[in-house]
């Protein structure tokens, strides 16, 4: 059997199960609500979910721009330039590991509970892998390939826009996987905190009134824009590093997600 | 990109050889001080002649070739490139082939051999024409689509020698291009250089460590002396062209490859 027939299969027995457990009595249906009790809760309160799933949906957009936009442009100077990184990637570095949401609370006093608090909130939180990966991925580029485009008489503007840039693009992928990951694990994390919107404050609200079909119709949604994230990026990870696959052994970073 | 016979007539008053390099110096500065590279190196090569560098690691010849293709500045000294000084790459005088392929993974083979043109900003028909043309040159017509890790490591340099060639530069300059391929290969892509040289008529300036390759395919080899490298030897070649597999055995080849192994292995200090 191909893995994608038992990728199938799996997620085939965990709906299956997620019916079945509640109906036949093994698990609470308060810890668990079937499936289909689930999906009628989502259809029959739409409006209310919809309206949840664009805030947070728009909140995510916002945060992918600053976090992504922010981390490609740092990561290329502090990866491209000696001063800059011996300035500011020792800090970088040491940032990376603190567990950013200690800092929520203060953007909620600098930004208000609204969408502003999430977004700089998520985009601090993403910032800092893709930041880092490009960085490295900058670094890492043969000098040799930079040398021999010297040769063939490349000016700087193009050994930047056509060598050093296509050359990195394998790293930066990986690092944008992972930092976009991490802004919507901050949009959801930061709306769960505090807030009055998104499907994160949704679930916390059903939470506190233990209403469990409204918390799971949340988690699923929640599922659903990690698994779009997760297409986007295969999607352009085919378009732009076609090369990659087969080429040169890839250096990602190899950073574990703080949390 | 220029017409060739405009390249030609650029090449023709130069008046004794297609490169002439006199009094050239280089220290390098280390942690521990200037390290004397080169010294005192002059050498003349005639317009189409096949030269061939050897000399004991770390004599200079990849330092030497660098200056050449204008990738670093001597510390004193002049190069002349079809008469005129060499300050900076000129891809228009001078193509480059290192001793790895150095190829653009994301780019095919075809991509990676037009790069050069693409960097002047060539019109894509031209581009594509100009490439498919050296690649046909080098044998590899039909891997024109291919990505740098679907070739082997003789494919990968042929691409190389392809994209040092398709500015239709007078001089290619080769720094140890097949040190990295097994002996069959070698043997194959030398005798595959000759011909693209005797097709293409380049002044040729070719590193190695490989005595018996220098012989092979030199019209004249000069021999470098350990650090500080210096030209110790300037040895002719007279073996007639084409050159053969079966020369190799001759008691004239033997006794070129001598002369320079006895300079080599026992360095004039
Ligand atoms: N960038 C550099 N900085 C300092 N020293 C250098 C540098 N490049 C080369 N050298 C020194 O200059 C000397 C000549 O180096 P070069 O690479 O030109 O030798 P080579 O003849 O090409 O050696 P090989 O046959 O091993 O390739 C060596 O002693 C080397 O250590
Ligand atoms: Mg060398």
């Amino acid at each position: 059997m191909s893995p994608g027939r038992i990728r199938a299969l799996i997620i085939l027995a965990v709906l299956v199960l997620w019916e079945a457990l509640p109906r036949s009595g093994l698990v609470p249906v308060l810890f668990l609500p079937p499936l289909s009790l689930t999906l009628a809760v989502l259809a029959a309160d739409w409006p209310t979910f919809a309206a949840a799933l664009g805030v947070t949906l728009s909140e995510v957009a916002v945060a992918l721009v600053f976090a992504v936009g922010g981390g490609l442009l740092t990561g290329a100077l502090v990866g491209g330039l000696a001063g800059p990184r011996r300035l500011l990637l020792p800090v970088f570095s040491s940032l990376y590991a603190v567990p950013l949401v200690v800092l929520y609370p203060v953007m909620t006093a600098w930004f208000g509970i609204g969408a502003e608090s999430k977004i700089a909130f998520a985009s601090v939180y993403g910032f800092f892998p893709t930041m880092l990966a490009t960085a490295a991925g900058i670094r890492t580029i043969d000098p040799q390939l930079l040398l021999t485009a010297r040769s063939m008489g490349a000016t700087p503007a193009q050994r930047l826009l056509l060598v050093i840039l296509p050359a990195a693009i394998p790293t930066v992928l990986s690092g944008l996987r992972l930092g976009g990951a991490l802004v919507i694990v901050g949009v959801v994390v930061a709306e769960m905190l505090i807030a009055s919107a998104g499907i994160g404050y949704l679930v916390t609200f059903a939470r506190t009134v233990l209403d469990s079909p409204r918390v799971f119709a949340g988690v699923l949604l929640v599922l659903l824009i990690a698994i779009g994230f997760d297409l986007a990026m295969r999607w352009v990870e085919r378009r732009c590093a076609l090369w990659s696959t087969a080429g040169r052994p890839q250096s990602a970073p190899a950073a574990a997600v703080p949390t | 990109m220029q017409p060739l016979a405009e390249l030609n007539r650029d090449a023709a008053p130069a008046p004794r050889g297609m490169i002439e390099v006199s009094g050239l110096n280089h220290a390098y500065a280390t942690r521990q001080g200037p390290v004397q590279a080169l010294e005192n190196v002059a050498l003349t090569v005639g317009q189409g002649r096949f030269t061939v560098i050897v000399g004991p690691s770390g004599c200079g010849k990849s330092s030497l070739l660098m200056m050449l293709a204008g990738l670093r500045a001597a510390s004193a000294g002049q190069i002349l490139c079809a008469g005129r000084p060499i300050t900076a790459p000129d891809p228009d005088r001078v193509g480059v082939v290192f001793q790895e392929a150095n190829l653009f993974p994301w780019l095919t083979a075809l991509d990676n051999v037009a790069f050069p043109l693409t960097l002047r900003r060539a019109p894509k028909a031209e581009r594509q024409a100009r490439a498919r043309a050296m690649l046909e040159l080098v044998g590899l017509g039909d891997a024109a689509t291919r990505y740098p890790h679907e070739l082997s490591g003789g494919m990968k340099q042929r691409v190389s020698i392809a994209r040092g060639l398709v500015q239709d530069p007078p001089v290619l300059l080769l720094d140890e291009p097949f040190a990295a391929l097994d002996e069959q290969t070698r043997m194959a892509m030398g005798e595959e250089l000759l011909r693209i040289w005797a097709a293409t008529r380049k002044t040729v300036v070719f590193v190695t460590h490989s005595l018996t390759e220098a012989v092979y395919l030199a019209d004249e080899v000069l021999v470098m002396s350990a650090r500080p490298g210096r030209i110790i030897d300037r040895m002719p070649v007279p073996l007639p062209r084409p050159r053969s597999y079966e020369m190799m055995a001759s008691a004239e080849f033997g006794r070129l490859r001598d002369r320079i192994w006895q300079q080599i292995k026992a360095p004039a200090r």
